[in-house]
């Protein structure tokens, strides 16, 4: 369908569980060490903030630029990914 | 609970919102804390402290634009229920309020704020410009709104976005009414809900044809919307504002001045259509003709009769559809299924893609129409030999096989198999048959 990345869709098949927070489709290994430093340094917590965050668009891709600097691409695929996540999980 | 804090406990960066906030120039980018302390001091713990008056507005750099409460213009400042509070009357639910959201929720409301300002601005440009365009109801809601707005200057933010976009949609409809009465009896639906609010006779006018030449092409209004809905929004857009009678102008060259005040291009061209085909309307076009002088003359008469002149949509029907039957024989030939269009505009459904658009997903589309190629090949496909009539010559050829090997070879046990085989029915025939072969051989 759309152009989801290999990463987003294995994110996407399953419950993410204790995956670290570069398995989100968008997060490489840069914006994952610094969410890290952060102290979101597993995919559910980054998951916690955007549930926190009432699933906003806007809120969460502002959050995520101003914590680890992301670019609008990689706000948008992280975005997605967890969006769909919440659609198929939560 | 003093909202003021010590800026020298602030870090740098939150000085720097503050100080954006509350419009104050940054020191270079290269300063120090103490720089940005220094400035919050001077101009922050000032409008906090000091009472809102217009010497505050001299002694900063502020643009003029303080209209608002002190606690309002530093987000930074707000408790958490404050904020939330304020980003709800924007219109925007948050959720919770936390260490790690509250960030982002006092960006937002910086933006709101940011763009309240200026939409503080572009109201006043607005109101300048609309008034003097619009009439009436137009400029008697801007200045309501304005009036509004001045009285009460806490609200006017919150209400500013909202009454702008009221606003906005409410001058798009009368400029929507102003210049859509072209293509009124295809728009004649959005028409009604909206009230002519202008003064000017020819929209009433034209509105009220539109009614009623909806009530009469109402069996035609479904063929024809779809060609002309998009020659109607195409001539909306090219620039019909500057010169609604433009369109009707060329296309009806004689009586220009008498449409002009009544353009329907869209009838005209479906007129055109129809006369410039043939004779057969001929006769309809000089009375047609003469109306329209007679319009002139009678512009200040009843609605009803500039109605029913400038639709003739009934008689030009009837003529339109006994010019085109020509034309639509030799499509009906080729594809039976379409339906009549006065303007000769045919157009086959697009087969919808699968999924798209969140359209649900048919497993079973509408047949299109097929190509005499693959007609050809179906047929060839069926012509080809087929599967029965290939095992019954199959069996045959078994048979005559058998026959022929029998007769090739006369062993016994070849004999003795064939007559087990065919004991049952041929039983006392075939042994004396296989006592004489027996004997004949021996």
């Amino acid at each position: 369908m759309s152009s989801t990345s290999q990463k987003h869709k294995e994110f996407v098949a399953e419950p993410m569980g204790e995956k670290p927070v570069m398995a989100l489709a968008g997060i490489g290994e840069v914006l994952g060490g610094k969410l890290e430093e952060k102290g979101f340094d597993k995919a559910y917590v980054v998951l916690g903030q955007f549930l926190v965050l009432k699933k906003d668009e806007e809120l969460f891709r502002d959050w995520l630029k101003d914590t680890c600097g992301a670019n609008a691409k990689q706000q948008r695929d992280c975005f997605g990914c967890l969006k769909e996540w919440c659609d198929a999980f939560l | 609970m003093s909202f003021v804090e010590d800026p020298a406990c602030l870090s740098k960066s939150r000085l720097e919102s503050d100080l954006v906030a509350h419009n104050v120039e940054l020191p270079p980018a290269g300063s120090n804390k103490e720089a940005y302390v220094a400035l919050h001091l001077r101009h922050v713990d000032q409008t906090n402290a000091a009472d809102f008056s217009s010497d505050d507005d001299q002694e900063h750099n502020v643009a003029g634009e303080d209209p608002e409460g002190e606690k309002e213009l530093d987000p930074s400042a707000l408790t958490d229920e404050d904020l939330k509070a304020l980003l709800f009357k924007y219109g925007v639910k948050a959720g919770p309020i936390l260490a790690s959201t509250r960030a982002v929720y006092e960006k937002k409301l910086r933006h709101l704020l940011q763009s309240a300002a200026e939409g503080e601005l572009n109201e006043a440009e607005n109101a300048v410009l609309y008034s003097d365009s619009d009439e009436e109801d137009v400029s008697e809601g801007n200045e309501d709104e304005e009036k509004e707005s001045e009285g009460d200057q806490e609200k006017k933010s919150e209400t500013l976005e909202p009454n702008q976009q009221q606003r906005k949609e409410k001058n798009a409809p009368p400029q929507k009414c102003d210049f859509s009465y072209p293509q009124c009896f295809v728009l004649s639906s959005r028409l009604r809900p909206c009230p002519p609010r202008n003064n000017e006779h020819s929209s009433k006018r034209n509105s009220k044809n539109a009614l009623k030449s909806s009530e009469r092409t109402r069996p035609h209004r479904s063929q024809i919307p779809a060609g002309i809905s998009k020659v109607s929004s195409i001539a909306q857009h090219s620039g019909l504002r500057s010169g609604v009678p433009s369109g009707s102008q060329s296309v009806v060259p004689s009586s220009s001045s008498s449409f002009s005040s009544q353009a329907f291009s869209i009838t005209q061209m479906v007129e055109k259509e129809s006369w410039s085909a043939p004779p057969a309307c001929s006769h309809s076009e000089p009375e047609h003709w003469s109306r329209s002088s007679r319009l002139d003359n009678d512009i200040e008469e009843g609605d009803i009769i500039m109605g029913q002149s400038v639709y003739y949509t009934p008689k030009d029907s009837t003529s339109v559809k006994e010019i085109k039957d020509p034309v639509k024989d030799i499509l009906k030939d080729l594809l039976p299924d379409t339906k009549t269009s006065p303007t000769g505009i045919y157009a086959t459904p697009r087969r919808p893609i699968k999924g798209a658009a969140q359209r649900p997903i048919q497993y079973a589309y509408p047949d299109t129409p097929v190509s005499p190629t693959i007609v050809e090949r179906q047929d060839v496909a069926r012509r080809l030999v087929p599967v029965y009539v290939q095992v019954l010559v199959f069996f045959a050829l078994v048979c005559i096989l058998l026959l022929i090997f029998v007769n090739v070879e006369n062993t016994n046990s070849v004999v003795a198999l064939l007559e087990n085989v065919n004991q049952g029915p041929d039983g006392e025939e075939g042994i004396p048959v296989l006592d004489e072969a027996a004997g004949g051989d021996l």
